[in-house]
């Protein structure tokens, strides 16, 4: 969902300039609580396993609300009321499956991951693959596939945040990549996935508080005395069909990617490690639910309101479908509100791009040198470095080319959903599932994913409505999944280790 | 035996959806394809829940109904958005949107959330994660750390 985002924010290629004194003064104070968290982060952290998954020890609210701020990001403000504003109520899709993504996610993954954390002492999602399959090389391949994903996503969010920072502040598209690299850099270098979670929880809990305020200023100025219905239908029914203006498949497709391919996302998996108490997951399918869904508030309000006021005269015609969410906040709520929002976009990809640095310092650090049989020895050091290195790596890259970067970002999507969707939600609850199985989705998920985006990227050829690079990736390599383990089912017994299998069925 | 039902609804759930995106390469197959499509996701989102609620060879108990609730509310919600007629000016509204959206985004979207978290919480300590479930998970970690050390004091990696 982050990158559909920011992939929108991008489009664009700037905001709307919000150089205001109060926005800018509440931009500096959020900034000042993120550095607080991270300088006591800072000071919490001592070992690896506090660096990577917070020492195994924050509770249920903070891990369910962290999860929900790093599943929506700054797509829940920016992006998504701009694609609905374009398509009608079909972008309504890539959200709708959270009805069901809470509890699928905790039956079939935060159970498992937990409790084989507990029972190995795993800290990354590569580490479950490889504990599950007892192979070094889909350990290997599956961080190699997390690191290409990693990389990519990072430097669109990246990015997003030059933009969002120079909307702000007014330094220029280059200077406010750099700034916000560097503020995250240093929070992140010194307090880790512990100061990511922290501000998760603040970023979060700000992102539903104004979420429920913008909904209600949408309800009141948006539609007018015939409701939102009653003023889009007469003008444009499409708009308000359940598809929008888009292609029944095609809106399926957003459920398919966005509902299926969320079981796939390491940087929300992973903070399963992290949960002190492993029976307090029995609430956190309710408490996440309930938070994205006061979090989305805002898209539907602002989706709906902007074209319901464009409809009315009462706006022009936006130029850039992006624009809807800072046109609404600047004309129709009260200037402080409309700060804590763009704060909130700000503050909500950094936490995005924290969660990623702590996700690939991870592969990098300690996943890679597993999978060659090697261990690295101060994994807390190597891990701020590695944290420094893919930084400056996927900086550099969204300094490089906008449409390029935009294209990594997607393809991030699409690697992560198709190479662990199969080998995770699937491999972590069939005994069935093998080695050889696992490996060859992780494989598929990685060159189809690779193939078809960039021939799409290249223009080579395109789709037909409906049918992306990512959803072919995930079908494939749930297809490849099924069948290499049914052709090698003879193995199955074979690699499973006993406690292993225990956490499996209990 | 339910995980192995479980394990064939999610290939057939797979080759569905396969078969939905087929479809757009084929003259005609936009409403075969959209069916496919509703049938795939249904049953690979249940198929999926069922295979991390079935412990060893046990079934799905008491949440057999909200599983089937869930299944039932995807394919008629997805289902009547594809059958209802298309709603013009003027049309009857459903909590301030046209029937066939608000059976998709009440339907699909918000039901769920009502009747799962609720069902994963009152059946958790029964069927998903008990006390002595997690004190024998740990028993495993402590053997699995003194096996650990006892490699290490060898010499092996």
């Amino acid at each position: 969902m982050n990158v559909a985002g920011t992939f929108a924010l991008l489009q664009g290629g700037t905001l709307p300039p919000l150089t205001q004194p109060t926005i800018i003064v509440v931009a500096v104070l959020y900034f000042a609580v993120v550095a607080a968290i991270g300088v006591w982060a800072a000071r919490q952290t001592r070992s690896a396993r506090d660096f990577f998954v917070a020492g195994k020890g924050i509770g249920l609210w903070t891990m369910a609300i962290a999860a929900m701020a790093a599943t929506l990001s700054g797509f829940a403000f920016i992006g998504g009321p701009g694609l609905m504003y374009s398509v009608g109520l079909g972008a309504v899709f890539i959200v709708l499956p959270i009805g069901v993504t809470g509890t699928l996610g905790a039956w079939t993954l935060a159970k498992r991951i937990r409790l084989l954390g507990e029972a190995r002492g795993l800290i990354t999602v590569p580490d479950a693959i490889a504990a599950r399959f007892n192979s070094r090389l889909a350990r290997g391949l599956a961080a190699v596939a997390m690191l290409v994903a990693i990389v990519g996503y990072m430097a669109t969010n990246i990015l997003a945040l030059g933009l969002v920072i120079d909307a702000i502040f007014g330094t220029g598209l280059t200077a406010g990549l750099w700034i916000g690299m560097g503020i995250t850099l240093a929070y992140s270098v010194s307090g880790g996935i512990l100061a990511g979670v922290y501000t998760d929880l603040f970023q979060g809990a700000v992102m539903a508080g104004a979420s429920i305020l913008v909904f209600l200023f949408t309800l009141k100025v948006g539609g007018g005395d015939a409701g939102f219905a009653g003023t889009i239908l007469p003008v444009d029914a499409p708009f308000l069909a359940p598809w929008g203006k888009m292609t029944p498949l095609a809106a399926l497709s957003f459920f398919f990617v966005f509902g299926i391919g969320s079981l796939g996302q390491p940087h929300v998996v992973h903070k399963f490690y992290m949960l002190r108490e492993p029976r307090k997951l029995k609430w956190y399918p309710l408490i996440m639910s309930l938070a994205i869904v006061i979090s989305l508030l805002l898209f539907i309000g602002v989706g709906l309101a902007v074209k319901s006021l464009v409809v009315r005269g009462a706006l022009p015609p936006l130029v850039r479908p992006d624009d809807a969410t800072p046109t609404f906040l600047l004309r129709f709520t009260p200037l402080l509100l409309s700060a804590v929002v763009f704060s909130g976009v700000a503050a909500a990809i950094m936490s995005t791009v924290n969660s990623f640095m702590s996700v690939g310092a991870a592969a990098l650090t300690h996943d890679l040198p597993i999978a060659f049989g090697r261990r690295v020895g101060n994994e807390l050091f190597w891990g701020r470095m590695s944290t420094v290195l893919i930084s400056l790596v996927a900086t550099a890259v969204a300094g490089a080319s906008g449409t390029l970067v935009a294209f990594l970002g997607i393809f991030g999507w699409g690697l992560f959903a198709s190479t662990l969707v199969p080998s995770l939600a699937i491999g972590l609850n069939w005994s069935g599932a093998t080695r050889a199985g696992s490996i060859a989705s992780i494989a598929t998920g990685l060159g189809v994913t690779l193939v078809f985006e960039t021939l799409a990227y290249l223009k080579v050829f395109t789709f037909p409505a409906g049918v992306t690079a990512t959803a072919l990736a995930l079908v494939s390599s749930l297809l490849v999944f099924f069948v290499v383990s049914w052709f090698t089912r003879g193995t199955a017994a074979a690699t499973l280790d006993a406690d292993v299998r225990f956490v499996m069925e209990v | 035996m339910t995980r192995r039902l479980t394990i064939g609804a999610t290939i057939v759930a797979t080759c569905c959806i396969a078969l939905a995106y087929a479809s757009a390469f084929v003259p005609g197959g936009a409403r075969w394809g959209a069916w496919c499509m509703v049938v795939g996701l249904a049953t690979m989102v249940v198929s999926l829940m069922t295979l991390g609620v079935v412990r060893r060879d046990r079934g799905v108990g008491r949440l057999a109904w909200p599983l089937a609730f869930t299944f039932v509310v995807i394919v008629a919600g997805f289902g009547a958005a594809l059958v209802l007629p298309v709603e013009g000016p003027g049309a009857r509204l459903l909590l301030g949107l046209p029937l066939r959206a608000a059976i998709v985004l009440y339907g699909v979207g918000l039901l769920p959330i009502l009747v799962l978290p609720i069902a994963y919480a009152a059946t958790f300590d029964s069927m998903t994660l008990s006390e002595d479930d997690l004190a024998r998970v740990r028993a495993l970690g402590v053997a699995h750390r003194e096996r650990q050390d006892a490699a290490r004091a060898r010499g092996e990696s």
